[in-house]
């Protein structure tokens, strides 16, 4: 018997020790986690070659080694959203037309566009001697079928206007009918999903040709393991004459900040990803690393559930907002890489009136006077929601705790892990969340829609936030042609959303990449990809 | 002590030797199906949607219903449960990645050379440098060397085996510039020189209850009869020493590493995290973020076999080595 129970202490024990470690392994991944992954949908696409950094002759050749905190799971451009994905698509895939670093379109694989007067027709015409990296032409049947297959598939960046045929009128002219205006189009054509597959896969199938894709992009995947690194190297067919100047890419999967800002400190990788505010300081000082930056598509935000019982109250929510210095909480807490947000929309994205809008600023006495009007004069106790593994978000909440005290808002931080985060907001399971918003290409209407919209997807991005003019403002601004005409009705929809307060824009981090002084040309996109045509490594 | 009387003189014979082999992999696979039950419901009580992994968390409520029903996640988790033990049962394997698709087996073995390695070199330099001082410690018993080894294992055993990492890159990596900060260097010597320092980590986690243990025993049996009447003998110390009184306090030594195994495993996985080495731990680690179950459950089932079979292990070679300690470990 005392053997026996031995046995069976042993046994328990043994398979406990294995299953404790196992979950605490699970537990503590959570902090492991970038919990600002639970922005919006982040997007990319190759950028128009214009702003190089350097003018000097280059010299080619080379590795450029990145750094990046998470490993490229597919090439499938329909079907991925997020940035370990898109980064890499991008750079493999190209659109008809991309972004700058100013976040301005321009024709990229089209030599031209034109928009018909009643926003109806498209027509691009592709560039002369364009060829897939395996030296096939590109014809507009390509385009075609590329824009046909993302149609089908909907994936998570689906096109959102009403597309009523892709035509090729003949080899370098391809003819996009839409069934209603819809302004936002050509903005989302440069989105990283709107590049350019060979039509019927090249031959192959589907499952063949993302896992050894074929496309106008300056690199082409050698080897890439799908929970490891990725090694491109360099498209010696790329439009670009001469370009890129680097002869291989390599995406070094880092898991872990500390290790990676150790590894471009010690040399042993060119740049890094995604550099946390946190460490801007001590790159920017080293003596051979540095910092390259740009103004992100990102809006920092307070959120309230408009179903809760007392954000539900504007007069809370604007409250909250007087009681809010942001102007200080963005200098204590970001180092100098963000702007003070005054409007939803980031001064990266046109139409943002960030000038212009009178938003509820820092004011005690205002507080305490609007506090006074809503159905809780006397203040209230409620729960701020953060996913945990942010410092940064972490530090907000804490400022957004103290700004409610002093008006009688008793606020308890409820910090969960990214992935209980993410459940919570989308089943309302909140009162107040501190996330951001990301627009995916350079257009007023990739946030509004998001964080808009009561009836879309994410129902005004789980605010619930409903008011029947904003609404109707948004869909007006679908419709409308870039202009005055459209820059009035955004400036109004921001008012409104100004003063009801549905979240408090805090502000507009930059995009941050920690690089090896020895790296010039590389340019920084505002939804955080970078550009490496220009790139070149002095070792 | 019964037990260990008949064994000395053979009684229970071959026979309780196949019994007791046979208890031993009975308790073997009752652990792995206790920790592969386990395992499968906790990572599933965890909040997190691999669908939603795979889609992106904008996802249209339709996509994610299809995935579901794809990867079979829209099945009652019973159901899910004995699909998942028929997969174990009939291919010796947890099923296909989620995020990545390929056999969760195959995923490992790829990665599992690398972390093997780092065990291995990790348990030679724990040994080594455990017996070394362990031997100092015992011959110089209360003299300033044993004080000083003496106090290592305790001050190092409060430090997490991370920050000991991190402190190795900054030092060794940083700032001299000896050992690469991560990742796995080209060739041999490439490797061994990458493997270096995650090594030294691993093995410092190891060392201070080994030491510990080692030189309680070798002061026991120096103290031993037998070692008296060597010594009268005129045998010379460093024989005595060696022959004999290492060689009988490397037992229970043996059974600590033993002991320490999953320890070992899980501050490996761990390391590997810190140091940038694409083994056993980093796929672990994606694949917990990416709430990839196969691959989590499959990491599970491996780690819990090499603890298991090692225990295994270490006890025949513990019986093989002294006969009085069969089932009493």
């Amino acid at each position: 018997m005392t053997k026996l129970k031995a046995t069976f202490r042993k046994t328990i024990g043994m398979g406990t020790l294995t299953v404790m470690f196992v979950v605490l392994l699970a537990g503590c991944s959570g902090s492991n986690n970038n919990a600002d992954t639970s922005n919006g949908a982040q997007a990319s696409a190759s950028p128009a070659a214009t702003e190089s950094t350097s003018t000097a002759e280059p010299s080619a050749g080379g590795t450029f080694t990145y750094g990046r905190p998470a490993s490229v799971t597919s090439f499938d451009l329909h079907n991925q959203i997020t940035s370990n994905n898109a980064f890499a698509i991008d750079k493999v895939f190209e659109s008809l037309v991309a972004f700058d670093s100013k976040g301005e379109i321009k024709d990229f694989l089209a030599q031209s566009h034109t928009i018909s007067e009643d926003g109806l027709t498209y027509t691009f015409v592709l560039r002369d001697g364009l060829k897939f990296s395996n030296g096939t032409p590109v014809t507009a049947e390509d385009a075609v079928f590329s824009l046909n297959r993302h149609l089908t598939v909907e994936g998570p960046l689906a096109i959102s206007a009403t597309v009523e045929s892709f035509k090729a009128q003949d080899d370098k002219t391809l003819v996009i009918k839409l069934k209603e205006p819809y302004t936002p189009f050509i903005s989302e054509l440069s989105n990283f999903s709107n590049g350019i597959i060979p039509n019927n896969f090249g031959g192959v199938s589907e499952e063949e040709f993302f896992k050894k894709p074929v496309g106008t992009g300056p690199f082409v995947v050698e080897t890439w393991d799908p929970a490891g690194d990725v090694t491109f190297t360099k498209n010696t067919n790329y439009w670009q004459e001469g370009k890129p100047y680097i002869d291989k890419l390599v995406y070094k999967l880092i898991e872990d900040d500390s290790q990676a800002i150790n590894q471009l400190k010690a040399g042993e990788v060119d740049a890094v990803e995604a550099l946390s505010l946190q460490n801007a300081g001590e790159i920017k000082d080293g003596t051979d690393t540095t910092v390259v930056t740009n103004g992100s598509w990102v809006t920092e935000q307070l959120f309230f559930n408009t179903l809760d019982e007392h954000f539900s109250d504007v007069h809370v929510r604007r409250a909250l907002a007087l009681a809010l210095d942001r102007d200080g909480l963005t200098k204590a807490l970001t180092f100098g890489y963000a702007q003070t947000a005054n409007s939803l929309l980031p001064t990266t994205i046109p139409y943002n009136a960030n000038d212009t809008l009178k938003s509820l600023n820092f004011d005690a006495a205002a507080a305490k006077e609007e506090l006074a009007k809503s159905a809780f004069p006397n203040g209230f106790s409620t729960k701020l929601l953060i996913a945990s593994g942010n410092s940064t978000r972490a530090q907000e909440a804490q400022i957004i705790q103290a700004a409610g005290q002093a008006i009688g808002i008793k606020i308890e931080i409820e910090s969960v892990e990214l992935a209980t985060f993410r459940e919570r907001f989308f089943a309302y399971d909140f009162a107040a969340m501190l996330n951001s918003g990301q627009a995916d290409s350079p257009e007023a209407n990739s946030i509004l829609a998001f964080q808009t919209d009561p009836e879309g997807f994410s129902k005004s991005y789980w605010t619930h936030y409903t008011n029947d003019n904003v609404t109707k403002l948004l869909y007006e601004g679908q419709k409308t042609p870039d202009g005055d005409a459209r820059a009035a009705i955004y400036t109004e929809l921001l008012q409104t959303l100004a003063d009801e307060v549905p979240y408090i824009p805090l502000y507009y981090p930059d995009i941050l990449i920690g690089a090896r002084s020895s790296v010039e040309g590389l340019v920084v996109l505002p939804n955080g990809s970078i550009r490496l045509e220009d790139v070149r490594v002095s070792k | 002590m019964m037990n260990s009387r008949q064994t000395l003189t053979g009684a229970q014979g071959n026979n309780g030797s196949y019994k007791w082999l046979g208890i031993a992999l009975v308790r073997a696979l009752i652990v792995i199906l206790c920790v592969m039950t386990a395992v499968f419901f906790l990572i599933r009580i965890v909040p997190g949607d691999p669908a939603k992994m795979i889609l992106g968390e904008y996802s249209t409520p339709e996509a994610l219903k299809n995935m579901h029903h794809t990867l079979g996640l829209d099945l009652p988790l019973w159901e899910q449960f004995v699909r998942f033990m028929k997969t174990l049962f009939t291919q010796g394997d947890t099923g296909n990645s989620i995020i990545m698709g390929t056999s969760a087996r195959e995923l490992i073995m790829q990665r599992a050379p690398i972390t093997l390695l780092l065990i291995l070199i990790a348990c030679v330099l724990a040994i080594i440098t455990a017996l070394l001082l362990a031997t100092v410690a015992a011959t110089h018993k209360d003299k300033l060397l044993d004080h000083l080894i003496r106090i290592f294992p305790a001050i190092t055993l409060g430090m997490p085996i991370f920050w000991v990492g991190i402190l190795l890159i900054l030092l060794f990596s940083v700032r001299l510039g000896w050992f690469p900060v991560g990742g796995v260097g080209e060739g041999f010597t490439g490797t061994l020189r990458s493997l270096a320092l995650p090594a030294i980590t691993v093995a410092f986690s190891q060392i201070p209850t080994l030491v510990r243990s080692l030189r309680a025993q070798m002061l026991e049996v120096l103290e031993s009869d037998f070692v008296v009447t060597l010594r009268a003998a005129g045998i010379p110390s460093r024989v005595i020493l060696f022959k004999h009184v290492l060689r009988n306090s490397a037992l229970p030594t043996l059974m600590l590493l033993g002991v320490n195994i999953s320890y070992l495993i899980g501050g490996t996985l761990v390391v590997e995290q810190v140091f940038g080495i694409k083994g056993i731990g980093s796929l672990l680690f994606t694949s917990i973020s990416n709430r990839d179950f196969p691959v989590i459950q499959g990491i599970a089932l491996y780690c819990a076999l090499s603890v298991v079979i090692i225990s295994l292990l270490i006890e025949i070679i513990s019986w093989w080595l002294d006969p009085r300690t069969k089932g009493k470990q």
